[in-house]
Formats: structure tokens, C-alpha cells, sequence
């Protein structure tokens, strides 16, 4: 697995337990074990993804530097590269 | 509004081909149950849904199943990459290359194409909910 996977893997990791802990608010807010829970994975997450978009491009296209416009370059998710 | 992140939901590395494979995974895309019916159901349903909790639930799940959808596609997409002549006739793939190359096509395992008919908007919460929990198998 190269770094890029690596780490491709971290932030997934991290954005899908954020993803279904907000899910679980949907129908029980203010929940404070799910809340502190959101926070800590959010505190791993934020610097994985400022690493990724620094080291290998924007992850999302309005997180591109209009004048680079690197957003558009290979590999793309589905490519498994 | 929907945003594009670019990454999957987790991560897809397929080392080796297996056109036989994929015919058969492709219907977690396209099939009667599949990701492309299951975003659009709880996609559509959500307009007519009558408390916040329900429309919450079922806009978030929808977009989750979006992201299951290029999961999957990108699996039936590197399962059939560079194959030979030898490979698409010996997996039997060829009756779906002779209409959509390696292209993914939303059919289900048995070639039929996507249908909105594999899904129901009923406009009422129970019969919808209902709706869903068949859908995905979830009554026991």
C-alpha cells in the first residue's frame, strides 16, 4: 500500500464513523457519548485531510487552486491507483 | 445541493480481473435491490415525509447510498479491466460487452436494465418506511 493509500484509508476510516454517528443524531440529538465521539474522530481528521490535499490534491474541487486546477488530474477514486 | 468528495466511502483495489464476478456483483449497482434503487428510493421519499427526524434520516442515508453506488461500480470497473477476447467469451461476459463493452451499465445479474419500477413513493410515511424495510431485507 503506498502512502497516498495509507492515508487515503485513515480519512475514510475517521469520515465514516462521522458520517453514521451524525446518522444516529438524526433521530437522537444531543446524545453526549455520540457527540464527544463525533468530536475526537473530527480532531483526527481535520490534519489527515490537510495533509492529503496538500501532498495529492484537492479532495474537493472547490478546495483547488483555481490558477493549478489540479482537480481534474489521475487517479481518480474509481481507478484503484 | 450535493458535493463531490473525491475519495470513496473505502477504499477499492482489485489486483486481478474477473469479468464472471462482475456480472454478478453488477446487480448491487443496477439489480432490483441495488445501490442505484436504493439512493433513488430514499431520495424520492423524503420530499413527502412528514417530521424532521424522517427527512434527516432518509436525505443522509441516500446520499450515503450514492457513495455506495461508486463503490460499486468501481469494483465492477476493476473487475473488468484488460481483458482479452479469450477472457470475455470463457467468463461468458460477452453477452454484456456485445452491448456495453466494459462500460458500467446499471442491469442487474440477469442483464435486465435499471427500472424506477424496482422502487415505490407512496407519499405515507408507514407504507414507505415499509417499503424500505423490504427493500432491504431488513423485516425478521
Amino acid at each position: 500500500m503506498t502512502n497516498r493509500e495509507m492515508l487515503l484509508k485513515k480519512i475514510s476510516t475517521y469520515a465514516f464513523a462521522i458520517y453514521e454517528y451524525r446518522l444516529f443524531l438524526d433521530t437522537h440529538p444531543k446524545d453526549e457519548v455520540t457527540i464527544a465521539k463525533i468530536t475526537e474522530c473530527e480532531e483526527k481528521l481535520r490534519p489527515l485531510k490537510m495533509e492529503y490535499e496538500e501532498k495529492y490534491g484537492p479532495l474537493r474541487m472547490t478546495n483547488d487552486n483555481k490558477r493549478k486546477w489540479t482537480w481534474v488530474n489521475d487517479p481518480w477514486p474509481w481507478e484503484g491507483e | 445541493m450535493f458535493v463531490y468528495e473525491k475519495r470513496l466511502q473505502y477504499p477499492v483495489k482489485i489486483k486481478q480481473t474477473n469479468p464472471k464476478l462482475a456480472q454478478i456483483i453488477i446487480t448491487q449497482y443496477g439489480g432490483p435491490d441495488g445501490e442505484l434503487g436504493a439512493s433513488l428510493r430514499y431520495l424520492s421519499q423524503r420530499f413527502s415525509m412528514p417530521v424532521p427526524e424522517l427527512k434527516a434520516t432518509l436525505n443522509d442515508i441516500g446520499v450515503e447510498e450514492l457513495g455506495h453506488l461508486e463503490m460499486i461500480g468501481s469494483i465492477v470497473y476493476q473487475l473488468t479491466k484488460n481483458l482479452t477476447e479469450e477472457q470475455i467469451k470463457a467468463a461468458g461476459f460477452d453477452s454484456y460487452f456485445v452491448d456495453h463493452t466494459t462500460g458500467v451499465y446499471p442491469n442487474s445479474a440477469a442483464g435486465v436494465p435499471f427500472t424506477a419500477a424496482y422502487i415505490q413513493v407512496k407519499g405515507d410515511p408507514i407504507t414507505d418506511l415499509h417499503e424500505d424495510m423490504a427493500a432491504d431485507e431488513a423485516v425478521n
